[in-house]
């Protein structure tokens, strides 16, 4: 019975309804949808890393994670001296540079000789590998992004270049050009940022790192899976108090427009929950129906929510290829827990004032 | 409660309806199921105590149907209120099927109304999102048995409801809503029946069966019933009348 009360005084008031439901899926779409932002790009960056195909990342002292925010503080020919350790199968010297025509985009310099040698080669979606000093290679996902195809021109670091070849995604960056180009366009002359190195053996990843730590004190040398493991929010200085905020204004937002739904629902309804003191219901029998219906409210929310998310996805994926989000049954699940979470405690302070109302005043209310 | 018990209750009450001694206040082998002794009843508007019951001390016996008089603003329907719990006395006991109330906390009263009273109210105060039969319904959950069907179908069919029942308020005429009132106010069998002004809203029409439906339930099943009324006429479907005036009972004499 009080399932059909709850039910019917939920569709009394249809719009209210809806604002609260719509609002509650906002907060539940504004989660799901930041936190799957954040947790896809860093998935798909060390995606693209591990699709290198290198076993040994070598970076000079104090460089960032984020390779695009390092410098080019290291000699091109130190990848000679890491090539003759033993069981270094090849090792490619890379520039890294963050361009911001047209969106962020990280450019890899490279040299194309080494780098095939590192990551097994590109796979060619279209034209042909870096030849001249203009040439520029670029992935799937961008080239879609962009509309470009192989023979068009691209303007990128004030530079005109010309896309040779459309590439399959997952090699480190998007973008590709000559090493030696990037280098002139940076005023890095025979600088790297980082070496990518192959072993001949994968099992001795932990040798190799030993004996590079031994030719190069002081610098960062990370076999790939440790790298791998630190791209997570928490190692991202300021993205998890920045994800954190989100979830907090998002939760605010729920338990705001639950508890301004809630307070004029009870000022609504004096009458009815004089009604129902004066037949004798206790205050936690009123309190479990205003609850009750906030309950169906979140639940109607989270759902929505869900498929706004998913939807927005969709979209997003159609307007910026580049982009991706990653929705997990985890923060699914998180979501839900904080949409009625804050549901609720937004509920609360409202039926535990209509608990309490005087039952001849609210009889009296009109 | 099954048909059986429900009839052997309706009988035993029509019985005790049907005996004068039961009609006279402290007949020696009835303990009255109201009492209330020397019952104030202040409330405070900005710095000034406004006495609404002034020491009122009554009794009410076990299948009675008492009406009580009197003008606007004379204290009746606080009476009412304190009497069914709504309320807290400010001063003096009321005792309600032996339970006193001025001793007990908002949630005691608050059971003690669930099990042992029925409010009707002048106006209605049927909750407007659900149907008749919702209205009704939502009594039996409250009163925690759980919705007996066969009770629920004397009720509705005693008072003539059975094709309103999913009709919602709104659906419905003043005699119907209020009938639905009176369903919901009796489906628990409550020991007593409290009807503030259950006319004031009703054409002339609806309001003599909305009376003779009170006074059908106090013949029949013995439903111990006080009325408030303006209404001479109403009064006159009671045993016994008692006038109140500034927060007190000046008379109490049988209905004509």
């Amino acid at each position: 019975m009080i399932g059909e009360l709850v039910w019917r005084n939920t569709l009394h008031r249809p719009l209210r309804t809806l604002v609260s439901i719509v609002a509650v899926g906002v907060e539940v779409s504004l989660i799901l949808l930041i936190v799957g932002l954040t947790h896809g790009m860093l998935r798909e960056v060390a995606k693209r890393i591990e699709g290198v195909g290198a076993d040994i990342m070598v970076q000079p002292p104090s460089a960032s994670m984020f390779l695009a925010f390092s410098g080019a503080p290291m000699p091109v020919s130190i990848g000679a001296r890491i090539a003759d350790l033993p069981h270094v199968k090849a090792v490619a010297p890379v520039l890294v540079q963050l361009s911001s025509s047209g969106g962020l985009d990280v450019v890899y310099g490279i040299d194309p000789s080494s780098f095939d040698a590192v990551s097994n080669g590109f796979v060619y979606l279209q034209g042909h590998r870096l030849e001249s000093p203009d040439d520029v290679l670029v992935d799937d996902w961008y080239a879609r992004a962009r509309n470009l195809k192989a023979g068009d021109t691209l303007h990128l670091l004030g530079h005109n270049f010309h896309v040779a070849g459309v590439v399959e995604h997952g090699k480190g960056a998007r973008v590709f050009v000559q090493l030696k180009t990037l280098a002139q366009l940076t005023g890095s002359p025979d600088k790297a940022a980082l070496f990518y190195v192959k072993c001949d053996v994968p099992g001795q990843t932990a040798l190799v790192s030993k004996e590079i730590g031994q030719l190069l004190p002081r610098y960062q040398i990370r076999p790939i899976r440790e790298f791998l493991s630190l791209m997570t929010a928490t190692n991202v200085p300021g993205l998890n108090t920045f994800v954190r905020s989100m979830i907090a204004l998002a939760a605010a937002i729920g338990f705001l427009v639950i508890f301004l739904s809630m307070y004029t629902t009870i000022i609504e309804r004096t009458r009815d929950i004089g009604i129902l003191k004066s037949l004798g219901a206790s205050k936690a029998y009123i309190v479990r129906a205003l609850l009750g219906e906030t309950a169906l409210v979140c639940a109607a929310g989270i759902v929505t929510g869900i498929l706004m998310s998913y939807g927005a996805s969709l979209l997003m994926r159609e307007l910026f290829p580049t982009l991706t989000i990653l929705i997990t049954p985890g923060w699914i699940l998180r979501a839900m827990g904080l949409a009625i979470g804050a549901g609720l405690a937004g509920a609360t302070y409202p039926a535990w004032l209509a608990s309490r109302k005087d039952p001849v005043e609210a009889l009296a209310y009109e | 409660m099954n048909r059986e018990a429900w009839s052997a209750v309706a009988e035993t009450a029509k019985i005790a309806v049907e005996d004068p001694r039961s009609l006279v206040p402290g007949a020696p082998d009835l303990e009255p199921i109201v009492k209330t002794e020397d019952l104030w009843k202040v409330y405070r508007s900005g710095a000034l105590d406004v006495p609404a019951l002034r020491g009122v001390a009554m009794e009410v016996l076990p299948g009675e149907f008492v009406a009580i008089m009197g003008p606007s603003g004379c204290g009746k329907s606080t009476l009412l209120h304190v009497i069914g719990g709504l309320a807290q006395a400010t001063r003096g006991r009321v005792l309600l099927d032996g339970n006193d109330l001025s001793e007990m906390t908002d949630a005691g009263r608050t059971k003690l109304r669930r099990h042992k009273v029925g409010f009707v109210f002048q106006r209605f105060n049927l909750l407007p999102t659900l149907d008749a039969r919702g209205n009704i319904a939502i009594a039996q959950h409250i009163h925690g048995d759980g919705f007996d069907p066969h009770r629920f179908d004397v009720v509705t069919h005693m008072l003539g409801l059975a094709g309103r029942l999913r009709h919602r308020p709104a659906e419905l005429s003043g005699g119907e809503q209020q009938r639905v009132a009176i369903a919901r106010a009796i489906i628990n069998e409550p020991k007593i029946l409290l009807a503030d002004e259950p006319t004031g809203n009703l054409d002339t029409k609806n309001s003599e069966s909305v009376l003779h439906m009170l006074r059908q339930l106090n013949q029949q099943l013995g439903q111990t019933t006080i009325l408030i009324t303006h209404n001479p006429e109403a009064a006159a479907f009671a045993h016994r009348v008692l006038h109140m005036r500034d927060g007190q009972i000046v008379d109490s004499i049988p209905a004509d």
